[in-house]
């Protein structure tokens, strides 16, 4: 019996080894996919502006967080690890929210 | 059934509010907006929700003192067209309201509806707007005019507190004084906007407040 427990407790922590290991290896190369979006938006003057930029674009399932600067008239998206989002749809979720995009910049980390 | 204007005014209590010269009224994709406008010479609620950033709909109640009645009903909002530049956004809607109304003093409802256009330009720095609405109530008609110009002191970012100094000028020729002008104060924070003013010829108040979640 002693034995038995002994096998059992050697194949726990041989199968449990890896399993430990990858998790951060996974997050490691999710963190290194992440990225951030720029764009660069007319027609944001106030508040609730970009409340509705923040709103929108908060409710896809690609988006990670929204930083909205209306000095320079930039929405800074970041992405979830793993995730996209094509220029197209970047401008349908600008339109969406009631506005027009000029341009989208990619930084990835 | 009628919705009566006290029944109304009850649902201001969790946030609901107007204002005739309100600047927008449609909120973002599924946005709610309540809002209140009291003058002294009328008082409105408005509650709406947003299907898109174009369309709103919801209930307008208005009691006009100035006129003696008041209306109940559902309204519709439409931007017709929005002009967004780098540092401005111009905007123009259509408004239309069907429902009921009744004079003071009289407990027989007719039907009644509205229509209304407005416009407005802004920048984080300068704010113009106008309104123009006229009213079928049944039993009479009803029709003014509403402008507004506005600067802010300052140029807050986003989160922060924004102020805007204003002053607005309405015209209701049915009024008995048709023509007012009400230097106003605008706060705006978060999801709250708040309006203070005061009106020399009616030596009234103004209180506006409109929420959006």
């Amino acid at each position: 019996m002693t034995k038995l427990k002994i096998l059992l407790g050697a194949l726990a922590l041989t199968f449990a080894s890896p399993i430990a290991t990858a998790q951060p290896e996974t997050t490691e190369m999710q963190a290194s996919e992440a990225t951030m979006l720029t764009v660069n938006v007319k027609g944001m003057v106030c508040d609730f502006c970009a409340r509705a930029v923040t709103k929108v674009f908060g409710k896809n399932d690609a988006v990670d967080g929204v930083h909205v600067d209306l000095d320079s008239g930039e929405i800074h998206v970041g992405l979830k690890p793993g995730t996209t989002l094509s220029d197209d749809e970047v401008e349908q979720l600008v339109k969406k929210s009631g506005y027009a995009m000029i341009s989208v910049e990619r930084e990835t980390s | 059934m009628k919705i009566g204007f006290a029944a109304l005014s009850a649902v201001t209590a969790i946030g609901v509010a107007s204002g005739y010269a309100e600047a927008r009224p449609v909120s973002y994709p599924d946005g709610w907006t309540s809002m209140q406008m009291n003058n002294g010479n009328y008082a409105s609620i408005h509650a709406h929700y947003s299907p898109t950033f174009r369309d709103s709909i919801g209930l307008y109640s208005e009691r006009n003192w100035s006129e003696d009645w008041h209306f109940t009903g559902v309204q519709y909002n439409r931007l017709l067209k929005r002009w967004n530049e780098k540092d401005s956004q111009a905007n123009v809607y259509l408004k239309g309201g069907i429902g009921q109304a009744d004079p003071f003093g009289s407990n027989s409802a007719e039907l009644a509806g509205f229509i209304g256009i407005g416009a407005d330009w802004e920048t984080r720095r300068w704010f113009t707007s106008y309104e123009a609405r006229a009213y079928d109530l049944g039993f009479d008609q009803s029709a003014r005019q509403s402008a507004r110009i506005g600067v802010a002191p300052y140029i807050g970012d986003y989160g922060d507190l924004h102020t805007w100094l204003m002053l607005q000028v309405e015209y209701q020729p049915e009024s008995e004084t048709p023509t007012t002008l009400t230097p106003l104060v605008r706060f705006f924070y978060d999801v709250q906007l708040l309006e203070f003013g005061y009106t020399p010829e009616t030596e009234r108040f103004m209180a506006n407040w409109i929420v959006r979640f």
